[in-house]
């Protein structure tokens, strides 16, 4: 007892006054590299992927549209791209430059239409991740309503919305996708907005499902029964206690299926590209159209596509599990 | 039990009837394009392009009320009579039928090799959990969860035919030059069959494993198990009768859901693969516009899914009869 009575000290302002040390944004970083390698790595590649995307943008504004102005305002040429996207080369003779092995001018070759591979990769990003986030976006917004208020209120009605969106993704999804895009609703043309919403609407059943699961716990809180006694109404409640409360669960879903939908598209692009426009860069429809060119001809095209996708599906599957492993465990499918 | 199978059936009914509306919805939001390319034969025969949409909606059957057309529908689904196909006028059911064999081939392989290494390494890496065999076999793992399967796919046709051309390398892992059906010819069916099968399988056998793994450790940690060692029992008859045994019941389901994918990555296979299958078959009739193949497909798939489904639930109903009094 003795030794826990405080010492009276005698001098200048105690030390203990003074707050602890709050470890800055690097020291957090590098904690999280130490903790979680794979996910630091997943996390580079997502940056180096969204890094390919930027441009500067031009003051053109009006109704967002894929790929080069999806949020409203045009995206100019990205920087890190060397050449503009349907830029091509002739080599010394005059001849299109075709199938070039990587050199300094073009880092990663040329395609078959004497095309810069990297310039090609970069402009793709774009369209692969700006399709994935209107996607994602359409399927997160639908998908959490929905689960909210299913799981909020259960009952026949719970059960009567399970069933449906349990029918519909017991359903392989790129059948549902070829399903949706072979009648290319409200277009003649093959749109990309279409896709975004078709990718969207097949992604719903999983969003909903992991966030009516959370809800169905987050539901009963204290604060949740709290909110219902002093007179809440169940609007109210879902609004301001059950959502902020699974903002945690909704991110990680939002990053895990970053790279589901990435992947989607590229893999509906490389086998069926009538679905989607033929126009401009694209990572699956320029590697369908390698492959189907012959891959020993088209090596270097091949590769880059395929590297450039298997890199952004990686990383996104890594960052979205380090994500999730931090913000909600919860979640963890072991 | 008998109650229990009923109520599944129920369930699938309900299912299959979704899935059916579904495919009958999506036709009916927006039918331009479709019969666009049904009177594309009319259309170049010069005659005036109105009259050829309405002859295309006649015999399309979508001038009717949408009930009707709702009921007729449904009747025709329930006698397995998708229409003829666009391009040929053949009957859908023969289209798909008769394709059907190199992709239910290709996709029982798949499970088989699945199987064969997702359970062996699942077990290995748990039972030997963060240890260096265990970490080694998580990484390999994670390479195939985290790259999608048709980008391993295309790497491995890349170096196959590029590198190791000539070693038999690229005749057993590539696409090679001409499709025959196994009873026709069996090494040349299983050297085009080969590749995808590996590729797809281990794609499918790294969730398979991923998923053991859990379940083993969470198994390894139970009362009965401790029992059995403390009985001195060996540690092969621990671990496969007692842990195993009872770890693999709730991957019988996930083998069910991976159904769903494995069908879907059978579209891209055999695509990739040149695999004359229905997979193939429904991205060509896609490139087409050929519609009544692709809801034949959608809806024969939904069947043969809806009913492994069941049976996944009866199994499992039958080997863990906690689930059927729940």
């Amino acid at each position: 007892m003795a030794q826990e009575q405080a010492i009276p000290s005698i001098g200048p302002a105690a030390p203990e006054f003074a707050l602890p040390h709050r470890p800055g944004v690097i020291h957090n970083v590098l904690k999280f590299i130490r903790r979680k390698p794979l996910g630091a790595v997943g996390f580079f590649l997502v940056f180096f992927v969204i890094a390919m995307t930027l441009g500067t943008p031009k003051a053109e504004f009006g109704v967002p549209e894929l790929p080069h102005s999806p949020f409203g305002f045009k995206l100019g040429k990205p920087w890190l791209a060397p050449y503009d996207e349907e830029q091509n080369f002739k080599n010394a003779t005059g001849r299109l430059n075709q199938d070039a092995a990587p050199s300094w001018k073009h880092w990663l070759g040329t395609d078959s239409h004497g095309r810069d591979n990297w310039a090609r990769v970069v402009w793709g990003a774009r369209r692969s991740l700006f399709i994935g986030l209107w996607a994602l976006a359409l399927a997160t917004a639908a998908g959490t309503f929905i689960g909210v208020v299913s799981g909020y209120f259960r009952g026949w009605f719970d059960t009567a919305v399970q069933r449906v969106l349990d029918a519909l993704q017991s359903f392989p999804p790129l059948l549902t996708l070829i399903l949706i895009l072979s009648i290319a609703p409200f277009t003649s043309q093959p749109s990309l907005v279409v896709a975004a919403f078709a990718l969207g609407f097949v992604g719903i059943p999983q969003v909903q499902r992991i966030v009516r699961g959370v809800v169905l716990s987050t539901r009963e809180q204290q604060y949740v029964e709290a909110a219902r006694v002093i007179g809440a109404t169940d609007a109210r409640t879902m609004t301001f206690y059950i959502l902020p409360n699974i903002m945690a669960s909704i991110i990680v879903v939002f990053s895990t299926g970053l790279g589901v939908v990435i992947l989607a598209e590229a893999a509906l692009a490389f086998i069926v590209p009538q679905v989607v426009p033929a126009e401009g860069a694209s990572w699956g429809l320029d590697l369908g159209e390698a492959y189907r060119g012959g891959v020993v001809e088209h090596t270097w095209e091949v590769t880059s596509y395929a590297g450039i996708i298997a890199l952004a599906v990686l990383g996104l599957n890594l960052a979205g599990d380090a994500l999730r492993d931090v913000l909600d465990p919860r979640l963890r499918l072991g | 039990m008998q109650q229990y199978i009923i109520r599944r059936m129920l369930l699938n009914g309900v299912v299959l009837l979704l899935v059916a509306t579904m495919v009958f919805g999506a036709l009916r939001i927006d039918s331009g394009q479709v019969v666009n390319t049904f009177a594309a034969g009319c259309f170049h025969a010069g005659e005036d392009t109105q009259q050829c949409k309405d002859v295309a909606r006649n015999l399309l059957g979508l001038d009717e009320s949408i009930p009707k057309q709702y009921v007729d529908f449904m009747k025709n689904t329930l006698t397995l009579d998708f229409g003829k196909t666009f391009s040929e006028k053949k009957p859908v059911l023969h289209e798909i039928t008769s394709r059907a064999a190199p992709s239910i081939e290709l996709g029982l392989l798949q499970i088989v090799v699945a199987l064969l290494v997702g359970v062996p390494v699942g077990v290995i890496s748990a039972i030997r959990q963060d240890k260096w065999v265990d970490y080694i076999l998580r990484f390999v793992a994670l390479f195939f969860l985290g790259i999608p399967v048709f980008v391993i796919a295309v790497f491995v046709v890349l170096l196959t035919t590029r590198y190791a051309g000539g070693t038999g390398l690229d005749v057993w892992l590539g696409p090679g030059s001409e499709w025959k059906d196994i009873w026709e010819d069996p090494v040349k069916n299983l050297e085009r069959v080969t590749g995808p099968a590996l590729v797809g399988g281990l794609g499918t056998g790294a969730v398979l494993m991923r998923f053991l793994r859990s379940q083993m450790l969470e198994v390894m940690r139970q009362d009965y198990v401790r029992t059995a060692w403390a009985k001195g029992l060996r540690e092969r008859v621990v671990i496969i009768r007692h842990a195993l045994k009872n770890a693999l019941i709730p991957v019988l389901t996930v083998i069910g859901l991976l159904l769903g994918s494995v069908i879907s990555g059978n579209v891209i296979l055999e695509t990739l693969y040149n695999i004359p299958g229905v997979g193939f078959y429904v991205t060509s009739a896609a490139l087409q516009h050929d519609f009544p193949v692709i809801q034949g497909i959608v809806l024969v798939v939904a069947v043969m899914l809806v009913f492994i489904n069941l049976m996944v639930d009866i199994a499992y109903g039958w080997l863990d009869p906690r689930i059927r009094y729940s």
